[in-house]
């Protein structure tokens, strides 16, 4: 008699339990690659860091960029494919290219899935606006690869990175750039080619 | 039937709260991990802590940036505000200092922009008022973490703005 009326309890506790569980792995899931506005194949937002941002705006920052500043002060950009869409993979070669930003200062940074920085001794983890040669107009470019270009060409290392990502920084944004996103120039990710000819 | 259908209403219920209430705890909950580690485990309270230079090896906090030198203070205005004072860098490169609160936000922030000779401000909790004669920031927490973000983008870069961070204070008023 006891056993029987001790099974929906038990029933009970564990589907809750369950219940709790898909909860908490799908606010984790949302943290770890939730939703924000694509710009040029860069996503970002204007709350980052803000007290204005959303409850799940905030926790994302918490899980994936903690001490991030508010708009006011730098504005951060991620990306993880490149313009095709294909995911940056440590085995292929991309060409980053952009024009002017409207900052006082910004710079590029590879990170391994983990969020941290690939582990790897090349002394090559970002390239930013002090070390880009820019032409007459301003454009300039710079690559990402697992070794160093022959050229003079401005490097971020991506050994060791896995399938990795891009996060772009602009420090003190220009007004317009904090009003809105679009405007921003935001440098192109092209895959140049892969190791084993798997060509762009 | 019955049954089943109040065991599936009771799984949606507890996946709702499972999710908001993750939301709403790891902000904080993540904080604390970070003041933790920053303050040494407690030992550096309202003192600048100055981290090396970033390399591919660091890892006290997700995303840093190997351009930047950072130095950070854990704050904890329980028993009054604090006077935080930070000088440029020698070469008047960017350098700010940001103010964040218990739940990750960012509640303040000064930079070498607008305050070419030095930042100076005093923290204080939001229901302290205090005649300070410097710009006020009010914090909604009692503890939290400042940070002084300097340009350092090559080894002697960083060398320079090292020298100069270390005159960074955060003190009891």
């Amino acid at each position: 008699m006891a056993k029987t009326s001790a099974f929906p309890a038990v029933a009970f506790a564990l589907t809750v339990l369950a219940g709790l569980l898909v909860g908490a792995g799908s606010a984790l899931a949302f943290m770890k690659h939730g939703a924000a506005e694509v710009q040029r194949g860069w996503s970002g937002s204007r709350v980052t860091g803000s007290v204005d941002a959303d409850p799940w705006t905030r926790a994302q920052v918490a899980l994936t960029g903690l001490l991030a500043l508010n708009a006011s002060q730098a504005m951060y950009f991620r990306r993880s494919a490149d313009d095709a869409g294909q995911p940056l993979r440590e085995s292929c070669r991309y060409r980053v290219a952009g024009g002017p930003l409207p900052g006082r200062w910004w710079s590029v940074t590879v990170y391994a899935a983990d969020d941290y920085l690939p582990r790897n001794d090349d002394g090559a983890l970002s390239f930013d606006a002090t070390r880009v040669q820019p032409d007459g107009s301003g454009h300039w470019q710079a690559e990402v690869s697992r070794s160093r270009p022959a050229g003079p060409i401005p490097w971020a290392s991506s050994r060791l990175a896995g399938h990795f990502d891009l996060t772009l920084r602009l420090y003190n944004p220009a007004p317009s750039a904090q009003r809105d996103l679009a405007s921003i120039p935001l440098p192109s990710v092209t895959r140049i080619d892969c190791a084993g000819g798997e060509g762009a | 039937m019955t049954r089943r259908f109040g065991l599936l209403l009771a799984f949606m219920l507890a996946v709702a709260v499972g999710h908001v209430a993750t939301i709403q705890v790891a902000p904080t909950a993540i904080m604390r991990v970070a003041m933790d580690r920053l303050s040494d485990r407690g030992a550096l309270i309202n003192r600048f802590k100055f981290s090396p230079r970033v390399t591919a090896q660091s890892r006290w906090v997700v995303r840093p940036s190997p351009d930047l030198a950072y130095a950070s203070c854990t704050y904890d205005l329980s028993k009054g505000p604090i006077l935080v004072e930070v000088p440029p860098s020698p070469d008047g490169s960017y350098a700010s200092v940001s103010v964040f609160a218990g739940n990750t936000d960012n509640i303040a922030v000064f930079d070498t922009l607008r305050s070419p000779k030095g930042i100076r401000f005093v923290l204080q909790p939001q229901n302290l008022s205090v005649e300070a004669g410097v710009p006020v920031v009010y914090s909604p927490s009692t503890k939290g973490i400042i940070l002084d973000r300097r340009l350092a983008p090559t080894a002697q870069a960083f060398a320079v703005v090292d020298r100069a961070r270390r005159a960074d204070r955060c003190a009891p008023l």
